[in-house]
């Protein structure tokens, strides 16, 4: 139980709501679980795939996501895509991720005087 | 023979709601073989990428229960404060209260030897009893969301004195449970002692004819002991008026209790020449003064131990 063990849990608390964020950014363009997964990983949101498949779910039920399958391919893949009260939603999310973001600079630069 | 993948979605959809169990089986089987060609479009073998997916994705009642949106938790957060209230207060006076009432029938049922062994059974039996029910109602409520509409905790309950209470709720609730259950068996063991005479009749353990004054003395003291328990509680702490009713209290049992039983004139002539042991007059001596030490030790430390908290409560 050292300091690398706190660093992570706060990092983890941290980046918990982030990855919502992330998934209704990122599927704004239709896409699939794994495909999505290493788009994701690819621009620095590494997120566990059993953490990820059911969120998309947990998503699609709530309604801010919607979903296609799509059986042209090999294999049948579920496409989600970001639903129109989905993009509302995000729009108020990344709002209030700029505004903590503002709040922060304010406080640094408060402190920093 | 099924493949790993199959052995694992299987374990997963089991608890998962059947109406979704389908749609979420293809769905994760596709993402488990996307994945797995993935591990193998860097180089490892069928095998191997398969037996890395699956454990990164994890224990299977783990994703269900994500899946499900499923607690993995007894009790939670919403209810755990109200479920340790409830265990404690049960806890702090049922199981003693059943296992005295065993003890006794046990005992004037003239199992004398088997008393104290059954009371602690049965004691026991009870606080798992207590244990179970009361986790197992909580469980449920959990599981179903339940609305317990509890009053919201305000400022109006916080403790009087935090710090120097002595006497809390459970302390009163034990207290009076107590009391509650000797006034009760000086009527009770009357009427059903279960101590049979000899044409099977009832055999009351105290004098019948102390029910002219005594006995009905001795329920007047005991409930002004009541009076004097919630007293306590409402004061949090013993005061110097409180260490006085209480000695009161105690003597006004104590003496005539003492004296009865010095004058053999407590026990019932008939219950005690049911007992070839007890009628034997050294016997009985030997009872009464088992009985008289008993009180007085009881009696005494009860009044020096109030005395002492009220004096540090002073200084």
């Amino acid at each position: 139980m050292g300091s690398d063990e706190t660093l992570r849990t706060h990092l983890q608390e941290l980046r918990r709501g982030t990855v919502v964020v992330a998934s209704l950014i990122a599927l704004r363009h239709p896409d699939y679980g794994y495909a999505l997964l290493q788009r994701l990983t690819g621009h620095g949101f590494p997120v566990d795939a059993n953490t990820l498949y059911p969120l998309l779910r947990r998503l699609e039920e709530q309604g801010l996501l919607t979903s296609e399958w799509n059986t042209e391919e090999s294999r049948p893949r579920k496409f989600y895509r970001t639903s129109d009260e989905g993009e509302s939603v995000l729009r108020r999310l990344l709002d209030d991720l700029a505004a903590v973001q503002t709040s922060l600079t304010g406080l640094i630069e408060g402190v920093g005087r | 023979m099924s493949t790993l993948t199959d052995r694992y979605l299987a374990a997963t959809l089991r608890t998962v709601p059947a109406a979704r169990r389908e749609e979420i089986a293809t769905e994760l089987r596709g993402s488990i073989e996307d994945m797995i060609d993935g591990r193998r479009a860097e180089g490892r073998d069928a095998e191997a990428a398969e037996r890395e997916v699956l454990t990164e994705l994890g224990n299977p009642a783990k994703l269900a229960a994500r899946y499900a949106d499923r607690r993995l938790q007894l009790i939670g957060p919403t209810y755990y404060l109200a479920w340790e209230r409830l265990m404690k207060l049960l806890l702090s006076f049922v199981p003693a209260l059943v296992g005295l009432v065993v003890g006794l029938a046990e005992g004037t049922d003239g199992n004398g030897g088997d008393a104290i062994g059954k009371a602690v059974v049965a004691a026991l039996q009870t606080t798992v009893n207590i244990g179970f029910w009361v986790t197992l109602v909580f469980a449920v409520l959990e599981r179903t969301n339940a609305k317990l509409d509890l009053p919201e905790w305000t400022v109006d309950q916080l403790p009087e004195d935090h710090t120097n209470r002595q006497i809390g709720l459970v302390d009163l609730a034990a207290s009076v449970g107590w009391l509650v259950l000797v006034i009760a068996y000086l009527p009770i063991q009357h009427f059903r002692s279960f101590v049979p005479d000899t044409d099977g009749g009832n055999l009351p353990i105290l004098d019948p004819a102390l029910w002219s004054f005594w006995l009905p003395f001795l329920m007047v003291v005991l409930v002004a002991s009541i009076g004097l328990e919630f007293a306590k509680y409402r004061a949090g702490r013993w005061t110097w008026p409180l260490v006085g009713v209480n000695a009161a209290l105690n003597v006004a049992f104590s003496a005539p209790l003492i004296w009865l039983i010095s004058t053999d004139r407590l026990l019932n002539p008939d219950f005690v020449n049911r007992w070839e042991w007890l009628a034997q007059p050294e016997n009985l001596n030997n009872v009464a003064t088992f009985v008289i030490v008993g009180t007085v030790l009881i009696a005494g430390w009860d009044i020096i131990d109030s005395a002492i908290k009220a004096y540090r409560n002073r200084h």
